[in-house]
């Protein structure tokens, strides 16, 4: 198979700076999707990406492109997402490719994840091309970007390609960069057929549909796989190659991106990172795989009728079917009734997932706050994983509580920087590195709690740095920490759904905001009711429900009784539906509301 | 005449007689009650039903108390009054301890009033619900301030013991100033009795229409408000509150509603009136038609049937006892009730007890006033406690 005429690249960036947008022209520029069925942002083919106008999932997709050199090639593009919360779905197209295609925003210049992703390609020793895209913005900086390039990111500015997606500027130049600076497909000569699986989906019809690309040898239906990492063998039943539909072709050779349809139908058992050999003839030595990626953010998913609880089990079995990086397991909660405790990559994934559950799914959902997985040594030495405040063990018999550390590298505008310090220092961070990156920004080196990130972290970097501020982080290591589970009360009964592990010196001031919080939403009371924050027992923060003032029915002479006891027993009725805490009847949207700011 | 005769030292239990007389001249706005345009046809009709179904019920033992309700029980011509005296008095053991007929201020006629004195009517109810022109148009009564200066005054003049002004608060546009003012022209009336009602917005009213389309608001602080400055200043008054709301000056208070709201017997004759009578409690159709053919076939008291268990009737006494300032004797209703559920009984008690919502000493039990501004909360509380299948285990058959 000559390889010599295929290219296989991704489109990496900055989220939002531009990646889908190009990836459409490029489709229309090699005539791959007809003027007539182009759609913007063609291959955000999810609802919720296209809602969000974000790229949640990489997109492979074949071209063929007749360069300057009079030849036709394959091009098979990947676009990426640019969410951190997405990076592994970049690593992993990375591994599919020889080069990248950078794009960096002439108006916004280099951010944190072009930082990174820019690093990720390079170390997958990948040929980068850098774009300066949206040159067409008035706001557009090329001199800016093109000192970027050289001073951050180490790329002679003379690489550099001018583009605009959006006005169709500099296609023909990047698809001309793609076929003489990207290398042919790598690992071709390998003498025995070795598959990487990128991704992988499943499909109610045909079960496990894996994501492909091939670096050496052909496969086509009927071949006899065999996975390497468990020497597990089944039969092919299509191949084909993203257009990018899935469209089935013969066979998929050296340097394609494509699709195999196989027997396996439980895509647990076809794992991404694994590589696709013949039977017949199997490889030896396996395909760079990928770091499993493991969940770091924790919630309660609950169904807000109870009745749905099987349907909310169905639907994030078929979430996970499409995304390992996702795990859920049953547990339930006094005042949310039975639910799911559900891991997540970050914040972002949390909430497409639950989105997808609402809308593909039709669940009404609450869940509760964010959590991470904190490492506990007990007394005598024991260590246990906790990523759910109530299952804490009892403080006496705990010798140390780890919580685990994200390294962030934070770019920011200079005037910026004594905010970014004090947020910082607020989150119980320490920065311990500045760069200046130009007469304008400087990037920062920090390491924080990744506890501290969770909620409001991403909102408040925006907001001191008036929206130019971005973030990347990796994951650091587990420190000790000064932890407490704080508790809510509800006249003396705990809430387990809003117990949470905290700093001890900022427990105070969050026990009084949750508990104001509570009081303020929760419908007055008949009864006096007193809510709490405690540690161990020990109240910190208190705060009282409103007490109801009037529920009085004016006129109840003989004939009214009946009716009056209609009235009663429907109140009644709808007091059994709340949640009931100790003698305290809270309707259960209450819990919600509070859950959800 | 006198103050109404004070009960005997033992007496025996008291029976009511509620009779409906289901005629207006038009519909208020507020008004959820079942009533009909007045024809002569129509209250000849109703006349004869009344008397038929008097005819139905097994009387065991002498009425004590008659109450006239609607519709406009004034409504009806003089000789019409005295044909339905007639069907009530022939169930009275000598004369109704009181004997009360709801009028309206342009139905106050000197004729009527003295046909109803004449029958043995000790009590008149006087619906006047506000003195502000702009309010009484807003409520779409068809009577006028004068009318209702007229009425009382003509009322007074006819010499009945006991009088009674109805007026009603927290209507649409009226602030406290207003219903101060209100309160303070009723007071200057001096009648025996006041009953002030919070506006309510029943069901398939115009004004709940008119809420339903966000045209007026409900206001639960201002009603509160209102609710604690009424009861303040007709105590001030010398009016003593006895129910959320009713105040009497001594020996005023209204018979008739006290038994009803202690659990004891009454039978109702006419359309949609209820009784609660011989184990059993149910509601007349809300229909004239209907109503009369159910008695042309002996049928009375077919809707919204319940047989009366021990521990509906306490729970019943309690819920709808506790309305009242005296508030409920528990040992009383021990007495009178006793195959209810008990613990139960003392359990719900002591919630509210401890909630600060009642008060509990020698076995009386009474709301505070913060529990009489939530005396519906308290019946939901109390609701069910005895009369769900758990609680009712062993409570007995209807009594
Ligand atoms: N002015 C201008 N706007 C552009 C250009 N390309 C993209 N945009 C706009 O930038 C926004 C983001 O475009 P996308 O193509 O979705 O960006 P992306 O990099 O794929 O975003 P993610 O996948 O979420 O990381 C959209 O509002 C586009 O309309 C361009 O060349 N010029
Ligand atoms: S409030 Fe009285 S007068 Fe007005 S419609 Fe109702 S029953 Fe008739
Ligand atoms: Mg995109």
């Amino acid at each position: 198979m000559d390889v010599s005429l295929t290219r296989n690249f991704c489109i990496i960036a900055h989220v939002d700076h531009g990646k889908t947008t190009l990836s459409d022209r490029l489709l229309e520029y090699t005539n791959t999707v007809q003027m007539r069925v182009m759609t913007d942002q063609h291959l955000d083919s999810m609802d919720l990406e296209r809602e969000r106008g974000i790229t949640i999932k990489s997109h492979p997709v074949t071209m063929t492109y007749r360069a300057k050199d009079g030849k036709d090639y394959k091009l098979n593009l990947m676009d990426t997402p640019g969410h951190v919360d997405f990076s592994y779905e970049v690593s992993r197209s990375l591994a599919a490719c020889e080069g990248a295609v950078l794009l960096i925003d002439a108006g916004q210049g280099v951010e944190a994840q072009t930082v990174a992703n820019a690093h990720l390609a390079f170390a997958q020793k990948l040929k980068v091309i850098p774009v300066i895209n949206k040159i067409d913005l008035p706001s557009a900086n090329l001199e800016l970007c093109t000192r970027q390039l050289e001073d951050i990111l180490t790329i002679p500015a003379e690489e550099a390609i001018l583009a605009s997606g959006k006005s169709g500027i500099g296609i023909v130049d990047i698809l001309e960069a793609v076929v003489q600076r990207v290398p042919p497909p790598r690992w071709a000569e390998y003498p025995q057929a070795r598959i990487l699986v990128f991704d992988s989906l499943y499909d109610a019809y045909r079960g496990c549909i894996a994501y492909v690309r091939v670096f050496s040898g052909t496969i086509k239906a009927h071949d006899m796989m065999m996975l390497m990492s468990t020497g597990q063998k089944a039969e092919v039943k299509e191949v084909g190659v993203f257009t990018p539909k899935m469209e089935k072709c013969a066979s998929l050779g050296a340097g394609d991106v494509g699709y195999i349809v196989s027997s396996i139908k439980t895509p647990s058992e076809v794992k991404t990172g694994d590589t696709i050999t013949i039977a017949a003839r199997p490889a030896t030595e396996m395909l760079p795989g990928y770091k499993e990626v493991r969940p770091m953010v924790f919630c309660g998913l609950y169904p807000l009728e109870s009745d749905d609880y099987e349907k909310l089990k169905a639907g994030l079995g078929r979430l996970q079917l499409n995304d390992a990086a996702f795990v859920y397991s049953s547990e339930s909660s006094i005042a949310l009734g039975f639910g799911f405790r559900c891991g997540f990559l970050g914040l972002l994934h949390m909430e497409i997932i639950q989105e997808r559950i609402r809308r593909e799914h039709d669940v009404d959902i609450i869940s509760t706050y964010p959590s991470v997985i904190y490492h506990i040594v007990k007394q005598g030495g024991e260590q246990i994983e906790v990523d759910n405040p109530v299952n804490m063990p009892d403080p006496g018999t705990i010798l140390e509580i780890r919580e685990p550390t994200i390294r962030a590298s934070i770019i920011i505008p200079n005037d910026s920087m004594g905010d970014m310090l004090a947020l910082i220092m607020e989150k119980r961070g320490v920065c311990d590195h500045t760069t200046t990156l130009d007469m304008n920004r400087v990037m920062l080196s920090a390491v924080l709690p990744l506890n501290e990130i969770l909620v409001d972290f991403n909102d408040r970097l925006k907001s001191v740095t008036h929206g130019y501020g971005s973030m990347d982080y990796e994951l650091g290591d587990y420190v000790p920490s000064d932890l407490v589970k704080m508790d809510i009360l509800i006249n003396g009964d705990p809430v387990d759904a809003f117990a949470c592990i905290v700093h001890r010196e900022k427990a105070e001031g969050k026990g009084r905001q949750l508990c104001e919080k509570l009081a303020e939403i929760i419908p007055p009371q008949m009864f006096k009711v007193a809510i709490q924050a405690a540690i161990g027992g020990k109240v910190i923060a208190r705060d009282n429900v409103r007490e109801m003032r009037k529920d009085v029915t004016a006129k109840c002479y003989g004939g009214d009784i009946s009716r009056k006891r209609k009235l009663l027993d429907k109140q009644k009725e709808g007091k059994k539906k709340m949640k009931q805490i100790g003698k305290v009847s809270i309707p259960p949207d209450a819990f919600i509301q509070v859950l959800k700011n | 005449m006198s103050e109404i005769a004070p009960p005997p030292a033992e007496p025996p239990a008291p029976l009511g007689l509620y009779a409906h007389v289901p005629f207006c001249a038009s519909t208020c706005d507020f008004c959820a009650f079942y009533q009909t345009e007045p024809t002569a046809e129509g209250i000849r009709r109703f006349l004869d039903g009344v008397a038929a179904e008097a005819g139905l019920v097994g009387w065991q033992s002498p009425v004590t108390t008659v109450f006239w309700g609607g519709g406009t029980p004034g409504l009806l011509p003089p000789p019409d009054l005295r044909r339905l005296g007639e069907t009530v008095r022939a169930r009275l053991g000598g004369r109704a301890v009181e004997w009360t007929v709801e009028i309206t201020p342009a139905s106050a006629t000197e004729a009527r009033l003295a046909v109803l004195r004449e029958i043995g009517v000790t009590r008149i109810s006087l619906g006047a619900q506000s003195f502000r022109p702009e309010l009484l148009e807003a409520l779409g009564r068809q009577h006028s301030r004068e009318q209702i200066f007229r009425a009382y005054d003509r009322i007074r003049a006819a010499g009945f013991p006991s009088v009674n002004v109805d007026l009603m608060f927290a209507l649409p546009g009226q602030d406290e100033a207003a219903w101060q003012a209100d309160l303070g022209e009723a007071l200057a009336l001096a009648p025996d009795h006041l009953s002030t009602y919070c506006l309510t917005f029943e069901e398939d009213t115009k004004l709940w229409v008119k809420l339903s389309q966000g045209k007026v608001r409900l206001d639960p602080a201002l009603e509160a408000n209102l609710y604690e400055a009424t009861w303040a200043r007709l105590e001030a008054a010398g009016y003593a509150q006895y129910e959320i709301s009713n105040f009497a000056r001594p020996g005023h208070a209204c018979r008739h509603n006290l038994d009803t709201w202690r659990m004891h017997e009454w039978i109702g004759l006419g359309p949609s009136a209820a009784s609660q009578h011989a184990g059993w409690r149910g509601q007349n159709p809300s229909d004239l038609d209907r109503w009369l053919a159910g008695v042309a076939q002996g049928e009375r008291m077919g809707e919204e049937r319940v047989a009366l268990t021990p521990a509906l009737l306490v729970e019943d006494a309690l819920v709808f006892g506790l309305r009242m300032n005296a508030g409920v004797d528990l040992p009383d209703v021990r007495r009178r009730f006793p195959g209810a559920p008990w613990p139960a009984v003392q359990a719900a008690v002591e919630r509210l007890v401890d909630g600060e919502l009642a008060e509990e000493s020698g076995g009386i039990l009474q709301l505070t006033p913060r529990g009489r501004l939530l005396a519906d909360a308290v019946g939901v509380e109390l609701l069910g406690v005895f009369t769900s299948p758990a609680a009712g285990r062993g409570s007995g058959e209807p009594g």
